[in-house]
């Protein structure tokens, strides 16, 4: 219980103090000056015909998804293997229980 | 209700979840490439949002449960909550590595570099590091009770970063697109629905990983009662 209310009360502390020093305060002087959020892109749009890039975006797409299926694949390979591993060691275990119990 | 009959029950939900979530990636991975537009701007390399994004939701799914768990097995001791922090953490931080991949892909043809400290980025990559050392503190052989409450301890702190992630595209100067706000997002309408989808079925796979690594850490801890008990015995 102790180590929770340190957790809260330090989770507390940092999240009041880190975005106050860390922020950048509003934009002073110019009154038509955007703000940080506002002068991000805000939209996708899309196009309407045909349409030449200068690096190959197929190719970095292609790499994501390949990264995306890859890692839930050896995820999911780990999660098997563990579930095996456990699996094998309680059935061991249960016979040497019921081995010592029958001595 | 007796256990069997709730094991079958669980079952049951498992492959219902399961079957939808399939279904849902095949229609999400159709309205992907099909039916969503090419990006005016940035061309095809955008549709990685598609998933990038679902993904990054899909991490605060699994970090927020780590921390959820952690402090229920900080209040009351039990193996189950344990359980679901150690989950939680494991899935959180694998959907935590495919947004830190996939974003540089992206980023490289959006901003011409693989990575910049955007707030954004950073706060991701710091949330990464924190929950990668649970899992190293949790993987050093058996994990004893002190152990366990100190990782206990660093999944809340973990916890704190989650809303410095959310906010930092409108609090900080950075980089990192803001298409999706609480006014309505910059987002097509058939843009919009592909990448609902992949919301839904992200949040459908986080809870089926979470799930099933939660049960097969609880049959760990099973195992690992049962050596102590014929050790001492």
């Amino acid at each position: 219980m102790r180590a929770l209310i340190s957790a809260v009360v330090l989770g507390f502390t940092l999240l009041l103090t880190s975005p106050t020093f860390a922020d950048d305060g509003p934009a002073t002087g110019d009154a038509g000056a955007e703000t940080a959020a506002e002068e991000r892109a805000a939209q996708f749009v899309g196009v309407t015909g045909p349409d030449a890039e200068s690096i190959p975006g197929g190719v970095l797409l292609l790499t994501a998804y390949a990264i995306v299926w890859a890692l839930l694949f050896l995820f999911l390979l780990r999660l098997r293997g563990l579930q095996r591993q456990t699996a094998e060691e309680l059935e061991r275990l249960s016979a040497e229980v019921q081995a010592s119990e029958g001595r | 209700m007796n256990i069997r009959a709730r094991q079958s029950g669980n079952a049951t939900v498992w492959a219902l979840l399961l079957f939808a979530t399939l279904a849902l990636f095949g229609v999400t991975l159709y309205m992907v490439f099909v039916v969503a537009p090419v990006e005016k701007q940035m061309g095809i390399v955008q549709k990685i949002f598609y998933f990038h994004v679902p993904s990054a939701y899909a991490m605060y799914v699994g970090f927020g449960v780590s921390a959820v768990g952690s402090a229920m097995y900080l209040i009351k001791r039990s193996p189950k909550w344990d359980a679901l922090g150690v989950a939680g953490a494991e899935v959180g931080t694998l959907f935590c590595l495919i947004v830190l991949l996939t974003g540089p892909l992206w980023a490289r043809k959006a901003w011409g570099v693989w990575w910049t400290w955007d707030p954004r980025l950073t706060t991701t990559l710091l949330a990464g590091m924190i929950f990668a050392a649970y899992l190293a503190l949790r993987s050093m052989g058996s994990a004893g009770e002190v152990e366990k409450r100190f990782a206990a301890g660093l999944a809340l702190f973990g916890l704190i970063d989650l809303p410095l992630i959310h906010y930092s595209v409108q609090r900080w100067r950075g980089v990192h697109p803001t298409v999706i706000t609480g006014k309505g997002g910059g987002l097509e309408s058939e843009m919009y629905w592909a990448l609902s989808l992949s919301f839904v079925a992200f949040t459908g796979l986080a809870i089926l990983l979470i799930w099933a690594r939660a049960s097969a850490e609880r049959q760990r801890e099973e195992a690992a009662s049962l050596r102590f008990e014929l050790m001492h015995r």
